[in-house]
């Protein structure tokens, strides 16, 4: 009976052409908005790694000026980053997987092309491990040796499109850059990547494109490198200038650990308590012991990775499909009832009124179905078009989960458009129609 | 095969109620060919309606086939119609959009037989009117007598017991009339009950039985009161007489 429901809805639709048209373009229309923004709110809050997010663990430690919490609203919260101090100390622990402290900065490269201007990179300072635990592709050589993460050796990754820029994108695993005052010898060169959410730094311009090089995370001393971040703190640090800094008590490194157990994570956690009442002798840590190893999806809600402007277009959008689907409702109407002497007839022949329901219902779920395609194509148009002018060299896309939400999307809302023209055609008393027609 | 007892159906409005049917009285055995003929208003088409269980009624008892059909659900009523009803209406009522084939396989389709029986049904009804070479026609491409044709094939094919036929001339030539009366004539000859309203006096007395209806009443046609009321040359429209609600 589906098939010759969907027979006679398809004659339905070539009966009237002009007004299909405008059904399914209505139905397109809201779909192609609604899974555009839904797509961008999906993409944004993706896992990133869901092979292994459970693993990565963001590492906080209490180190916050014991009159006062950290955040007055969330008192139970440790400080979102640690201090310098706190990360060169904790980072030396064994006991997880991979771990790397890391923050963000802006350096300049001298090309060796006396040609070519110097110009600015986005860098990252960090830890070898930072490598592993975030995947990130590399297209010739890897990441530096953990003894580099030691010294004395300059290395550095760099991204695909300064290998493009200084090497025109050949492997130039080897060569040197100058970056800063500093010579670097390249270690690994990235793939071009580009993830939607920068996951391992959420604090700072999460929408943002990932660095451009990356060095050893010890160079911020000998190099004098500050941090571009986010920096809170509480207490100023001994001396002056950089060291006073480094030594003070604000807080500006992220610390990751890749954790594979139970019984590691529990291991950690007692390293890390060990590790704040110890310092507590040095007159450090004077607040209740509260060092958290939290989740990295816990940390993104936590910390908002997903902007709330994507949450509430993709309301929006989805309230204009529904707009769009109820204002067909009166369309439908009137052409379901036009047909009410057909109807009469079929009920005749012995259509009972829950198949003249269904049959009408599966024509509406066939305009959703069209509306669905036309919209998912006008989706793709639309999300390239968010990418370039929004969303600095993303490309967004949609996933078959994307695909299949879009046509679920468009189904119910033929479905909500069509259910109550098909009930009332399907209440129509057949024996009006059968002398009139 | 069809039997009434006191059947009343009245139309109400916030103002009126109109007695369509008054304690109708009605009985059809297996096999007639019954004509039913009245004045406009006299209740013919509420009549035709209630016993193709498309519509309902207010009071009485209907039993259609030995089943007793006064109170089914829908699904029943459909069910009902699908298997011991076919129709006939005085406007063909074909779906312009379906050729003949399509047309005469609605009834099939909603009894969900399989494909191969509804071919050969749907042959073998066109075959017994005569338009087994018409398959792919559409309505409008077919003359009145043939689309009359195909909605008796429509209303042949599921083999029904019992035949309505609503004016089933009134839109035909006298000789195509002829034809479909000699049509519905075999039907009757191979023992399926037809009832036929008509205000036609010829077609009607093609039938084996006459009844007339007047305000909503089987009349005796031997009541020689009555019979000056069904002469055709004073066949004159009789409103039913409205009361107060």
């Amino acid at each position: 009976m589906l098939l010759y429901n969907l027979r006679l809805s398809w004659k339905s639709l070539l009966r009237n052409p002009s007004l299909a048209l405008l059904t399914v373009a209505a139905i397109g229309l809201g779909i192609a908005v609604a899974t555009s923004f839904t797509a961008i709110y999906y993409l944004m809050t993706a896992d990133p790694l869901p092979h292994k997010s459970d693993n990565i663990y963001y590492v906080r430690l209490d180190s916050w000026n014991p009159e006062r919490p950290f955040n007055d609203e969330f008192p139970e919260r440790p400080p979102a980053q640690v201090t310098y101090l706190d990360a060169t100390a904790v980072v030396k622990s064994d006991i997880p997987t991979h771990t790397a402290a890391s923050f963000h900065s802006d350096l300049f490269v001298y090309p060796e092309d006396k040609t070519q201007h110097p110009f600015e990179v986005s860098v990252r300072l960090c830890h070898s491990g930072f490598f592993p635990i975030f995947e990130l592709p590399f297209a010739y050589g890897g990441p530096w040796d953990r003894r580099a993460d030691e010294g004395p050796d300059r290395v550095v990754v760099i991204d695909d499109a300064t290998n493009q820029r200084l090497f025109g994108g050949s492997d130039s695993v080897g060569q040197r850059i100058k970056l800063g005052p500093e010579y670097f010898t390249i270690s690994g060169v990235l793939e071009p990547w580009r993830p939607v959410t920068k996951y391992y730094d959420v604090l700072n311009a999460s929408s943002g494109s990932p660095e451009q090089a990356y060095i050893p995370f010890l160079h911020v001393r000998d190099m004098e490198i500050a941090t571009d971040g986010n920096t809170q703190g509480w207490k100023s640090g001994d001396g002056e200038g950089f060291a006073a800094f480094l030594s003070s008590e604000s807080t500006w490194v992220q610390l990751w650990a890749q954790i594979e157990t139970a019984d590691q994570k529990a291991r950690y956690q007692t390293f890390l308590d060990a590790y704040t009442e110890q310092q507590r002798t040095l007159d450090r840590f004077q607040r209740p012991t509260n060092n958290w190893i939290q989740p990295m999806r816990e940390w993104h809600v936590e910390e908002g990775a997903v902007p709330p402007e994507a949450r509430s277009m993709m309301v929006i959008s989805l309230l204009f499909l529904a707009v769009c689907s109820i204002n067909l409702i009166g369309l439908l109407l009137g052409k379901f009832l036009a047909r009410a002497p057909e109807v009469g007839v079929r009920r005749a022949l012995g259509a009972s009124r829950r198949a003249i329901f269904l049959q009408h219902i599966v024509e509406c779920q066939l305009l959703g179905m069209l509306g669905g395609v036309v919209g998912i194509v006008l989706s793709v148009g639309a999300l390239g078009g968010i990418s370039t002018m929004f969303l600095d060299d993303v490309t967004l896309h949609l996933d078959a989960t994307m695909i299949a939400i879009g046509i679920a999307l468009a189904l119910i809302s033929g479905l909500v458009a069509g259910i109550y023209p098909a009930w009332r055609v399907c209440a129509v008393a057949p024996a009006i129609h059968l002398k009139t027609q | 095969m069809l039997r009434m007892r006191n059947i009343t159906k009245i139309y109400r409005t916030s103002l009126i109620e109109t007695h369509a049917l008054s304690r109708f009285q009605f009985e059809v055995e297996p096999g007639e060919f019954v004509s039913v003929m009245g004045p406009s208003g006299s209740g013919k088409t509420t009549f035709l309606n209630i016993a193709g269980l498309l519509d309902t009624f207010d009071e009485g008892h209907y039993e259609l086939g030995g089943e007793d059909v006064s109170q089914l659900s829908d699904v029943e009523m459909s069910r009902v119609r699908n298997e011991k009803i076919g129709f006939i209406f005085q406007s063909f009522n074909l779906l312009p959009d379906l050729d003949v084939f399509d047309n005469v396989d609605i009834p099939l389709r909603y009894r969900g037989m399989p494909r191969k029986e509804r071919k050969e049904a749907i042959q073998s009804a066109l075959e017994t009117v005569g338009l087994s070479a018409r398959l792919r026609h559409y309505p409008s491409q077919l003359s009145g007598g043939q689309q009359q044709r195909v909605a008796v094939a429509r209303a042949l094919v599921g083999k029904p017991g019992l035949i309505l036929a609503d004016e089933p001339t009134g839109n035909l030539d006298s000789a195509m009339a002829r034809e479909i009366i000699n049509l519905l004539e075999q039907i009757n000859d191979t023992g399926t009950t037809i009832v036929m309203v008509t205000h036609d006096q010829e077609m009607a007395h093609r039938a084996g039985r006459q009844i007339f209806l007047l305000d909503g009443r089987v009349i005796d046609i031997r009541d020689e009161e009555a019979k000056p009321l069904f002469d055709p040359d004073r066949f004159m429209p009789s409103m039913p007489t409205p009361s107060l609600a």
